[in-house]
């Protein structure tokens, strides 16, 4: 391999591409042992139901089955969650969902699994279901736990919304639906876990939260959670739907019940579907008032989340959606009101952009019917009301750190896509319309008030002299290992045959938060920063003892090597590796996140996650066409601009905003979970539509640098925000052509054929 | 377990099938495999077609363009013939599936599936093609058409294959068009197609007219009252409206998870008006 510096700032290729690219690299589902055991689930497919038996006597007899486990069977509360535990392992007297789990089998091969979980016999008695959140929210609704429907209602309030409408120009109003999302991630949940000997679990699972799944197992299964040990490997896909126990408990609970034999699960992509989360499936309703100029007054808002039967993060997401729900705008008076709400749906949870894409459809729909009404231009009210530094934005907080909104504005406005839209609008061939829409966006990067984001980072000089990192948040391809090599490197004047990186493994690393909320780079990345120059440190301080110098003078760290400049002295990273113990040879250091610190009206509202103190920013352009016969439109071109503070990596910078607007044009274009009676219709790639090679156009990635000076090299996350964008600038771009908004996504080919028909347009 | 035969030449192909009278012959493998995922009947052997070359040729013979069943898509893509004689046909196999799927397919895989949804056919049924059917005792021919029987029927009986299928070399039609509407750009099933041949005047009346519509009926759907308002006319929005309106109220489409049916109605009929626009 050839040995490249590694420096940050510069597009490398990532440090692990080779391995990546040749099939070394092990993910998750890669990993067996001998005499495995293959469990598999009985899931109900049955919205709501109470269980009247579960006989699993033919089962039980078939040979090949090592065992088959039910409710009774699970010690402990029997309840998974991360942070509301409510979400039975098994399920015993009520099914809530039609993914819930009943039975685990435990058998020889793939085939007896199979069999045998057919031959499972479930006896359930339906009951009533509810699919609606807005109906599930009615005094005479179906309950879907004894306590209700409401998980939670939520105001953020600032100002004084409700007298300042009157005081508005304009006012304007409208209504906006999104489906649940499905992450769509290539390698679907697995794992693989074994008891032992010691009564320890291991578990080598594809995860995001490797230490915190130690918590919602022990809680769940009544263990302690430092008898669980975690190996998380690069993931095949993550975007928050392994952000929370999917696999987990039940392997867990498998293991328990496997005489020490190694159990494997791995979901099939219908039972991916099916049993997975979603993203939250909203209805928002927008009130906007503003003054003539464009400047907004007051923003009143109503979201309703269906978060399924059970919350997994549904509270936090929804924290997060309405705290962004004004956008990146100086807003003075703001009410926005939230539900989040029990139904009979598939579970909707974690997922990239965290209820703030859905939001964003709403509020930057309304920027643009404003800029009509106002006879504005839709860059002109966004440039005028975009959040500065030293503002307040929408949910009462000040920003005090990089706040890059404006300057991504400015370069889209700018830019020649932008410059050349009416020209490129004009050459429409027949029946087909063009139009340009554009969205500004942010997302807020960390967990906000409540619950501590924090990092430990661990770097050790091994014996054989490379500097070994260990990295405790999951790599689930957005590429945050290779930017700690980068930072290593860096600091520590290293090239890659010096540095290796270990993947999270909880029995060798040190506990940190989870790979989510654009966070895994910026806090885990400044603890390294501090182990790295403790470690610089010390091998300089080491190194002056050998060469009996005084002090540390003259000494350079370089590949490999410590030298000392003014006599050309060196001493071998190998041999310090030898002469010191390894209890020596290491740093540890810790992060935490710094936080908001206004005193806020609304800030009770939320136990945790609310709210943030730092946000990335990013405006966003699609040339969009329509073809008038079909509906079917197309993105023929797409820019966006980022801020991120500094970049690590400006390759991987741009692969991540790349990723985010392919998986946002599938969220505008094509993909919707449909359900009826709460089962999922398309549980698969046949009929879940995701975007292919040929349905995305060129992307053009710019990035605007700030500093953002609490930053590690002054980065911030922006894994999430480019996935806000690109639905409501592509509706904004079919408003454009057509002249008639759609506000219900996924904008598919049939709904713009009917708002085209709507509009007499064909015939 | 199962067997599975990979004859080299007709000769042993009829003694595989003479040996296992219950085997399942097979191409490409593309829509089998789909199959296996709905359970798929165990034991039964497998007779793969796929290695016996005469079945993969393309040719003209005489007034008609010759197509193997064996012929994949890709095959049929880099084809001049296909490209230069039967350009609907072209146009329809270039945007099956992904380049995986145009790789193992094959055109007589697509048509004893006999989807409503198989693009091949609606070209082959604008075409009139014939599809010509082998057994061991010999060999007959029946027009698509009456080959289809409906959606996954065919007039396949046991111990037959389709060896081929033989197309009339479109004369002096200066329109030959294909349109494939699917939920994205690739990889995706039809809800509605067009395939459309015409021989217009230099004044652009239209003089004579074939068009088959898939996805919008359980079998591919044509219109002859449709033809019959084109013909004799200019081609035209107007003309073409009016044949668009009798189209939607012919059809039978069905609603599914991909599409409803009003929108494939639409569509069926919008279809005709994109002919207006081609040069
Ligand atoms: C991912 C994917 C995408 C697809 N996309 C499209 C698409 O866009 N458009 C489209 O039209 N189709 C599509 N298909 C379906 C399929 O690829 C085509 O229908 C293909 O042409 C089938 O050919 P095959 O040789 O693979 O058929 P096979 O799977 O080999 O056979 C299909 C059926 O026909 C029978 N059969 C095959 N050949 C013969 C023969 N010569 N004589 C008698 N019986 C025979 C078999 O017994 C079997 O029942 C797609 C399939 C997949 C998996």
């Amino acid at each position: 391999m050839k040995t490249t510096m590694i420096e940050v700032g510069y597009p490398a290729a990532r440090f692990d591409a080779r391995s990546k690219v040749s099939g070394e690299e092990k993910f998750a589902i890669d990993y067996s042992r001998e005499a495995i055991l293959w469990a598999g689930a009985r899931r109900a497919a049955m919205a709501h139901a109470m269980v009247r038996g579960i006989d699993t006597s033919r089962a039980r007899a078939l040979p090949g089955v090592h065992a088959v486990l039910t409710r009774e069977d699970v010690p402990g509360t029997n309840r998974q969650g991360i942070i509301h535990k409510d979400q039975p392992v098994l399920a015993g007297s009520r099914v809530r969902h039609c993914g819930e789990p009943l039975a685990l089998v435990l058998a020889e091969d793939r085939d007896v699994l199979e069999k045998a979980l057919g031959m499972i016999e479930v006896d359930l008695e339906p009951l009533e279901a509810v699919f609606d959140a807005a109906e599930a929210l009615g005094a005479d609704a179906v309950r879907v736990h004894e306590s209700g429907n409401l998980l939670h209602k939520a105001v953020i309030k600032v100002g004084d919304a409700g007298g300042a409408f009157d005081r508005c120009d304009v006012v304007i109003e409208d209504s906006f639906e999104v489906p649940g999302q499905d992450h769509a991630f290539l390698e679907p949940q697995n794992g693989l876990a074994w008891q032992r000997e010691d009564g320890r679990i291991s578990m080598i699972v594809s995860t995001q939260a490797p230490f915190r799944d130690r918590f919602e197992i022990a809680h769940a299964l009544g263990l302690d959670p430092g008898a669980i040990h975690i190996v998380s490997p690069c993931l095949g896909g993550g975007f928050g739907g392994k952000d929370g126990a999917t696999v987990q408990c039940l392997l867990a609970l498998g293991a328990m019940r496997a005489g020490g034999r190694p159990v494997k699960m791995v979901w099939g992509r219908e039972e991916s579907f099916n049993a997975g989360y979603k993203r939250h499936p909203v209805r928002m309703w927008y009130r906007v008032g503003a003054m003539r100029d464009g400047t907004l007054q007051c923003i009143h808002c109503k979201l309703i989340y269906d978060t399924g039967p059970y919350a997994h993060l549904g509270v936090e997401v929804m924290a997060l959606g309405m705290e962004h729900a004004c956008g990146p705008y100086r807003v003075p008076n703001t009410l926005v009101e939230g539900w989040c709400v029990h139904t009979n749906n598939p579970v909707s949870g974690a997922m990239r952009g965290f209820g703030v894409c859905q939001a964003t459809f709403g509020i930057e729909s309304m920027m643009d019917l404003l800029a009509s009404k106002l006879g504005m231009s839709r860059l002109d009210i966004r440039l005028k009301n975009a959040l500065r530094r030293g503002d307040k934005n929408g949910a009462g907080i000040t920003l005090v750190n990089s706040t890059g909104i404006l300057p991504c504005l400015e370069t889209l406005g700018g830019h020649r896509l932008f410059q050349e839209s009416e020209q490129w609008k004009k050459l429409a061939g027949p029946y087909k319309k063009r139009g340009v829409g554009i969205a500004a966006t942010w997302n807020a990067i960390g967990y906000g008030r409540g619950l501590p984001d924090s990092a430990i980072a661990r770097v050790e000089l091994t014996r054989e002299g490379k500097i070994r990192i260990y990295s405790s948040v999951s790599d689930m391809g957005q590429g945050n290992s290779s930017a700690f090599v980068q930072m290593a490197g860096q600091i520590l004047t290293q090239d890659a045959s010096h540095l290796e990186i270990i993947q999270p493994d909880t029995d060798l690393a040190h506990p940190s938060g989870s790979s989510s909320a654009g966070r895994t780079t910026y806090t885990f990345g400044n603890a390294l920063i501090a182990a790295c120059e403790e470690m610089k440190e010390k091998l300089l301080h080491r190194a002056s003892l050998l060469l009996m110098l005084d002090e540390p003078a003259g000494l350079a760290l370089l590949p490999g090597i410590i030298k000392h400049l003014p006599s050309g002295r060196e001493i071998p990273f190998d041999l310090l590796g030898r002469l010191f113990p390894e209890s020596d040879r290491m740093a540890v250091k810790q992060f935490v996140m710094p936080v908001a610190r206004d005193t806020l009206e609304s800030e009770n509202e939320f136990k945790l996650g609310f709210p943030h103190l730092l946000f990335s920013y990013g405006a966003h352009l699609a040339y969009v066409e329509v073809d008038e016969l079909t509906g079917k439109t197309e993105v023929k071109e797409y820019l966006c601009v980022t801020e991120g503070g500094r970049v690590i990596n400006p390759a991987c910078f741009d692969q991540q905003v790349h990723g985010a607007v392919v998986q946002g044009l599938g969220y505008g274009l094509m993909e919707e979970v449909l359900t009826r009676q709460g089962k999922i219709l398309n549980p698969n790639f046949t009929n879940y539509i995701i975007p292919t090679s040929m349905d995305v156009p060129d992307i053009t990635s710019l990035c605007v640098e700030t500093e953002e000076t609490t930053g590690p090299f002054g980065m911030k996350g922006i894994g999430e925000v480019g996935m806000n964008a690109p639905l409501p600038a592509i509706a904004g771009g079919v408003e454009d052509a057509l002249g008639c908004r759609i506000n219900r996504s996924p904008l598919t080919a049939a709904r713009v054929l009917a708002a085209l028909d709507a509009r007499g347009v064909n015939r | 377990m199962r067997d599975v035969f990979l004859p080299r030449s007709l000769e042993k192909l009829w003694t595989y099938l003479d040996e296992s009278p219950g085997a399942l012959v097979f191409a490409g493998g593309t829509d089998l495999l789909v199959k296996t995922f709905n359970g798929f009947p165990e034991g039964e052997a497998l007779v793969c077609l796929d290695r016996i070359d005469e079945l993969k040729e393309i040719c003209q013979q005489g007034e008609s363009i010759w197509i193997g069943a064996c012929a994949t898509h890709s095959g049929m893509v880099a084809s001049r013939l296909v490209r230069n004689t039967l350009p609907a046909l072209w146009k329809a196999v270039g945007e099956i599936g992904s380049p995986p799927v145009r790789n193992m397919g094959t055109i007589g895989g697509n048509i004893c599936t006999a989807s409503p949804a198989g693009d091949t056919l609606p070209p082959l049924y604008a075409m009139k093609a014939e599809v010509e059917i082998l057994c061991r005792e010999g060999a007959r021919r029946l027009p698509i058409a009456q080959f289809i029987h409906g959606p996954g029927a065919t007039g396949l009986q046991k111990a037959e294959i389709v060896s081929a299928v033989r197309i009339p070399k479109p004369q002096g039609l200066n329109l030959q068009h294909f349109e494939k509407v699917g939920l994205r750009s690739a990889l995706a099933c039809s809800v509605a197609s067009l395939a459309a041949l015409a021989r217009l005047s230099p004044d652009r009346v239209v003089e004579e007219v074939s068009l088959a519509w898939g996805s919008v009926a359980p079998t591919v759907f044509t219109c002859p009252q449709a033809e019959e308002t084109l013909v004799g006319r200019p081609l035209c929005a107007a003309s073409l409206r009016e044949a668009a309106e009798i189209v939607r109220h012919r059809v039978r489409p069905i609603s599914d998870v991909r599409a409803d049916a009003e929108y494939r109605r639409t569509v069926a009929g919008n279809l005709l008006l994109r002919l207006g626009t081609l040069s």
